[in-house]
Parts: structure tokens; sequence; C-alpha cells
């Protein structure tokens, strides 16, 4: 079987994950408490609760409801956000946009990082790199996301007033047109270097933040493999080839060793998004992380499932990205199909 | 004169030279215990076009002793502790393009002259009048064009040995675009010394120095075409290498994976890796042990014809004697880190002198045994920490003397062409008795 054949084949089940995590998304959400909890209050009477339970169909079976919020998911209606007053449709987007921008361009520094961070040090087994990485590595997995933030924002923000906090200045935001919502993205369409250099400016903190854990993983895990790998018969086979180091570490090692490193990357994205809550609300970033924290405060449920049903899709779509990546490194993995 | 052969006749300094030599080889390994010394003091040299055999049971140093040769000994835990491996590498003798003549001692190879001596025979060359190189001194980049090109290996596990992540043409091409790049880009038409970022690209391709990025532009439009010239020149020599080792179909299995081949054909994979740039030297780590013994049967007689056909050395490692007689001129006998016996293959068998190599010889099963009992050498190989001087085998030793156990015997010649470590045949001089002989022991 063709690599591209086994993508279709993933392709063609993924609707029906999706299905399948929408019905938990809902039923987990539904036991967390009465959807229009939000627009209670004391002095509304009884009929005046009955009539809104009506009009969101809270007297129908479950079942029903569930066709009622999937229906309105499908034409694009997430409901409305008590929190930000608004259709969560309208406020999801930009939102989202923003923690997006925060969570790939962390994600593509722990990756290019670890990865180049865990070859270096796995090449230079227990010699003065290898220990180095050590420490870089499990302090970075061990320090609490939260109080390396607020380390980072005390000196950094506090103190030395080198990098600012937020997603932007601004002037500089007003001055060009947002069509992505990705501020690094759309100050280099609009061609504004000034912008550009504003966003990549209050990016950097957050995105240190976010990215350090995600880096110690990654580098701690393509160490290991690397080390592993380097112990291999295949390796000594390469260098009897006359193959200078240099390619039997990036040809023949580091390939090997990306295998395990592949599947900690898919896992670390999680922990991206997780983190990206905190690091939303110490920096003052306007993604979905910090919405969604008050959301869950004030019990505002249309937000909460759009925002579950969205992480539980983005992680089925990075786990095929990861088993993809798997079968292009491993051939064998295809064949075990 | 620079070229041997091509300047007339071959001065008479030039006389055959054995295409390696180990000269008191010593390779040690730091343990928690204290130093082993799991090579300790080999020397045996290699025949021009000779298969030689190196038996000796596991943790004798055979392997050891193997993967010094091209330096694959890892350094830390292993302490290279002294000796020397001198090789004299080939090329293709000019007067017949290696179609073998009386120039080349029809094997189509001649070996290079000493550049310092320029073939009178001097200090570097240990007298030869060739060109010699000390594998275990010389530069890390000079070493490099030896490996895989002058000199190629073959490891015991082919499961293990390829790659499981690249297909076989990946793997056959990195040895010709490593030590063939110049041949590949005149296969393919291409000009090796065109200029311009174009000539560059193609050039670095072909030595496998193209980072991702120079791929990435080599396949695109204008510079695709060059790019799979090249690759199609590379294929062919794939081709020819895997066809040679009576592989059905070689340009179907070229897009396989090692997985998805059987043992004996990733053997054959690894053979045609290894003879790709038609080496000087093979160096066999037991290339049947993992295998099935019916395919162990075919490799064996494939190794025999290839070496045959290409005149290549050979150096057979096995600890099965009964195969080393099949494929093997001669055989040495190693013996926790030492040399016991090395003799020609036939003599060993039929006239062994060591009482090691008795011992092994009796203990391979033959019909003529009672049925169920096998044979064995009693005792266990000795600690090889830090270890006495004494004899080796002392210990486990029928013919055993008081000497054995104060002083090491030294390999010396008995008869032609054969050398023998042990007091039985050489007593020492300053212990007339306490020397072991045959006649007093019940043979």
């Amino acid at each position: 079987m063709q690599i591209r054949d086994y993508i279709i084949r993933r392709l063609m089940v993924l609707p029906l994950l999706v299905v399948g995590v929408s019905i938990i998304v809902f039923a987990l959400t539904r036991i967390g408490g009465s959807p229009i909890g939000i627009y209670l209050s004391h002095e509304m009477s009884q009929e005046e609760v009955a009539e809104l339970e009506e009009r969101f169909h809270l007297d129908d079976p479950v079942p029903v409801q569930y066709f009622y919020w999937a229906s309105g998911v499908l034409r694009g209606d997430l409901g409305w956000s008590g929190v930000a007053a608004a259709p969560v449709t309208d406020v999801f987007l930009p939102k989202l946009a923003a923690t997006m921008e925060l969570a790939v361009s962390s994600a593509i520094v722990a990756v290019v990082l670890g990865i180049a961070l865990g070859t270096f040090a796995g090449a230079r087994r227990n010699r003065l790199p290898d220990h180095l990485t050590r420490v870089f590595s499990i302090s970075g997995a061990a320090m609490p996301l939260f109080w390396f933030a607020i380390l980072l924002l005390i000196v950094f923000w506090v103190y030395l007033g080198w990098f600012p906090i937020g997603r932007s200045d601004p002037d500089l935001w007003a001055r060009i047109d947002h069509p992505t919502n990705l501020y690094t993205v759309d100050s280099l369409i609009a061609g504004d270097f000034g912008a550009f250099r504003d966003a990549v400016w209050h990016l950097t903190l957050p995105a240190v933040t976010l990215g350090y854990g995600a880096t110690a993983i990654i580098a701690r895990m393509m160490r290991s493999s690397l080390v592993e790998e380097l112990q291999e018969d295949y390796v000594d086979a390469a260098r009897a080839k006359g193959l200078p180091e240099r390619l039997v570490l990036r040809r023949h090692a580091r390939r090997n060793a990306l295998i395990p490193t592949v599947t900690v990357i898919g896992l670390s994205f999680g922990f991206l998004l997780q983190g990206s809550v905190v690091a939303e609300i110490i920096f003052q970033w306007p993604g979905l992380g910090r919405w969604m924290a008050d959301s869950v405060l004030r019990g505002d449920q249309a937000t909460i499932m759009a925002y579950v049903l969205f992480t539980s899709v983005l992680f089925l779509v990075v786990n095929l990205a990861v088993d993809v990546a798997y079968a292009y490194l491993d051939r064998r993995v295809v064949l075990g199909e | 004169m620079t070229l041997v052969g091509s300047d007339g006749p071959a001065p008479p300094a030039l006389a055959p030279a054995p295409v390696a030599s180990v000269v008191d080889l010593r390779v040690h390994f730091r343990s928690k215990a204290g130093i082993v010394h799991a090579v300790d003091g080999v020397s045996f040299d290699i025949a021009d076009g000779e298969t030689l055999g190196l038996v000796g049971e596991t943790g004798c140093g055979k392997s050891v002793t193997a993967r010094s040769f091209l330096r694959l000994v890892p350094m830390p835990p292993g302490i290279q502790a002294g000796g020397s491996i001198l090789f004299r590498p080939h090329r293709t003798c000019e007067t017949c393009s290696g179609n073998g003549c009386a120039v080349c001692h029809e094997s189509g190879r001649v070996p290079d002259a000493c550049a310092t001596c320029e073939g009178a025979g001097c200090e570097t060359c240990a007298g030869s009048g060739y060109l010699t190189v000390d594998l275990l001194e010389i530069p890390e980049q000079d070493l490099r064009t030896i490996r895989g090109n002058r000199i190629a290996m073959i490891f015991q596990d082919p499961g293990k040995a390829l790659n499981p992540a690249l297909s076989i043409r990946d793997q056959l091409a990195e040895v010709f675009y490593q030590h063939r790049s110049a041949e590949l880009l005149a296969a393919a038409a291409i000009d090796g010394e065109a200029g311009g970022p174009a000539g560059t690209l193609i050039r670095r391709k072909a030595a496998l120095r193209s980072r991702l990025l120079e791929d990435a532009l080599l396949s695109l439009p204008p510079l695709r075409a060059r790019r799979n010239k090249l690759r199609a020149a590379a294929d062919d020599r794939i081709v020819a290498a895997l066809a040679e080792t009576q592989i059905p179909n070689p340009r179907k299995v070229m897009d396989r994976y090692p997985h998805e081949l059987s043992g004996g054909m990733r053997q054959r994979v690894m053979i045609a890796q290894a003879l790709a740039c038609d080496p000087d030297l093979l160096i066999a780590d037991e290339p049947t042990t993992a295998l099935d013994v019916t395919v162990q049967a075919r490799i064996l007689e494939l190794v025999r014809e290839l070496q045959s056909r290409h005149r290549t050395s050979v150096l057979y490692i096995s600890h099965d004697l009964s195969l080393v007689r099949r494929v093997c001129d001669r055989v040495a006998v190693m013996y926790a880190g030492r040399i016991a016996e090395v003799a020609p293959a036939e003599q060993i068998f039929s006239d062994p002198s060591h009482p090691y190599t008795r011992g092994l010889l009796a203990a391979i099963p033959a019909t003529s045994h009672e049925r169920g009992r096998l044979v064995a050498i009693s005792g266990t190989v000795p600690e090889l920490i830090n270890p006495t001087p004494a004899c080796r085998f002392a210990g486990r030793c029928p013919f055993e003397a008081p000497v054995c156990r104060a002083l090491e015997p030294e390999p010396k010649p008995t008869r032609d062409g054969h050398q023998v470590a042990c007091f039985i045949h050489h007593p020492p001089r300053d212990a007339a008795d306490g020397v072991p002989t045959f006649d007093r022991q019940v043979r």
C-alpha cells in the first residue's frame, strides 16, 4: 500500500470520529449543568424559565437536543456567548487566530529546537553538551508553566522593560488590515515591517513560555532515542560504507530516532493548547484560552462546547498528521495495516 | 614513477606483498572490573586474493579484530592499546582494465607504489615498495576513502545492518555517491567541471553534500532533468550490483524496504553493497550465522563465487569450522584474544597442532560419535581482565606443563605456512624441563 492510499483511508475515517467526538462533547457539557444557567437570575419567574427552556429546546429529550445543536454546528451556528455578548462564531475566529499564532509559533520553535538540541546532545552522549542540554530540558519539563511565565513577566516586562505584554501596539494594529487575523502574517501582507516587528515583539514572551516545556520534552525524547539508534548495527554499517559522521547521523540515525519523537511532538501539541490558557491570561493575550477560562468560570456552555469540539477536532487532525509522519518515517507501519 | 605496471615490468623489490597485515594488534576495553584485554597481540597477514578464515568461540576477539580494520570499535570504552593494521590499497590494472593479465598476476588489480620510496622499499611501506597505510593511524578523512571503497564489510545480521527507514536503492546509492561521484557524473553525461551554481549544485548532490534546501532546488524543473540523469546513472549501477548477487528482478527489489525482503535477500543486498566499489578486502563477520541453514549454503556459495570473480581478498570470520573449511584458503584460530594457530585450511583439519584446535575439531558433532553425546573442551574461557603472562589455554589444556603458567607462547612457524603458539612445538630455551609434549599424554 502506498502512503497516499494510507492517507486517503485515514481521511475517510475522520468524519466518523468527529461525530463520535461531538456526541461525547455534548454529553459531557450537559452533565456539567444547564446551558441556560448563564441567563438565569433569582428575579425570574417559573414561567420565564420555562419559556427559556422551550426556546432552547430543553424540554425535548437529550438526543433531540443533540440534533438541534449538531445541525446548528453544521450551519455554522455555535450559539450565543454570554461572556463575549456576541454569537460564538463571530468571536471565535479572531480569537482562534490569536491562539493559533501563539501555539503554532511555539510549536515550530519547540520542534526545530527540540530536535536540534536532542540530536546535538545524543550525538555527544555523556559529554558536556549532553549534560548542559539535560539541565536545560529537565528544568523545562519540571518548571510549572504559570511560575515560569510570571518569572519572565517580572524580569523582562517589569524590570527590564525589554518586551511588552498584550498582543500589539494599538496604533500599529490599527494601521494595517487584518485579513487573516494572524498579526505577523497580516503585517507581512501589508508590507509593514514596523508592524511585523511589533507582532514578533509581542509574541516573544508568551511563545517562549509556551515553547520551553515542549522543547524540553521533545529534546529529551530525541536525545534518548538517538542514543539508542546509534547503538544499532546499521549505524556501523553506514560508517563502514565510508559515509562521514555527519551523514551517518543525519541520514541514518536521526531519521529512525525521529519515529518515537514524532509521537511526543503530537502529544506536546495538546500540552501547548493547555498551556496557552495560562500564557494568555498572564500575558494578556486575547486568545481562545483566556475566553475559555472566563467561560468556564461563568458557565457559558455554548462557548465551552465550541472550544472543546474545536480542540477535539484539532487533536484528530494532529493525530492524523503524526500517523502520516510515522508512516513516512517507518514504512513498516503502512505495511502492518 | 608513480604507477606500477605503466613503466614496464615491476622492479624486483616489488614482490607480492600481503594486502593487509595485522601486527601485534591490541584492543582493550575499560570495564568496572578492570581492563579487558579482548584482543591482545594478534598478528596475521592476508595475502592478495586469498580467503583467510578467522575462527574462535564467542568472545575470543575475532569480531573486535575485524572491526578494528575499519576502526568501528567504539572508543571509549575501547582502548587502542597498540599494534597496527597495515593495508595496501589497490587500483584497477591499466594494462588489462581489470580483466586479468600477467602484470597484475591475473588479479585485475595492482597495488599503488609507495609514495616515499617509489617502489624501492622503505620504512613507511614496511619494505614492500607498495603504498602502505596504517588503518589505525591515518586521519578519519583518509579512512573514509578506504571504508566501503577499498575495504568493505558484511555484517552478521543483515536485518539489523540495513537501515529499516531507507529503501534498498537509497542505501546502495550512498556507496556510489560517496566513492564514485565523478564516475556517476560522467555516466550521466553531466559536465563535472561545469561552472555556475547549477554545476555546483549537481556536484554537491552527487557527492552527498547537498542540504535540504539544495535538494528542493534540484527537484524543480530547470535542474530536475540533470538530477534525474544522475539518479538514472546511480540506478544502473545499483541494478548491476544487485544482479551480480543473483537477486531476481533487481529493478523491483531496489524500491523495496529491508523488512519486505527475506533474510537471504537482505544478505545478498548487503553483499551487493559491500562489493559495489570492487574492494581489495572484504570482511565478512559471520555472514551466515543469522540465516537459515538452507540459505546459508547459498550465501556461502555466492561469497565464494564473487570472491573468485573479483579476486577480492576475504577475511571470513566464523565460529563454524565446517563452514570455514568450505570457503577458506587459510585459517587463523583465535583463543581468548590471541592467535593460537594459523595454517592452510586443509592442514588445520588434517593435522591440527594446537591443543585448542584439536579440541575444537573434536567438538564438531560427527556421525561417528555415539548418538546423543557431544564432545566439549573441559573448563571455560578465562577472564580477560588484566591477564598474567601465561598461555591462555592453560587450565583447559590436556597437555599443560608448569611453563604454560609462567610464560606466554608466541605464534612461531612449525612447517610450511603453519604457525602455532604452543610450547609443545616451541619449547622455551631456558625452561627445558617441564615442557609439555604430546608424547607424555595419551592422545
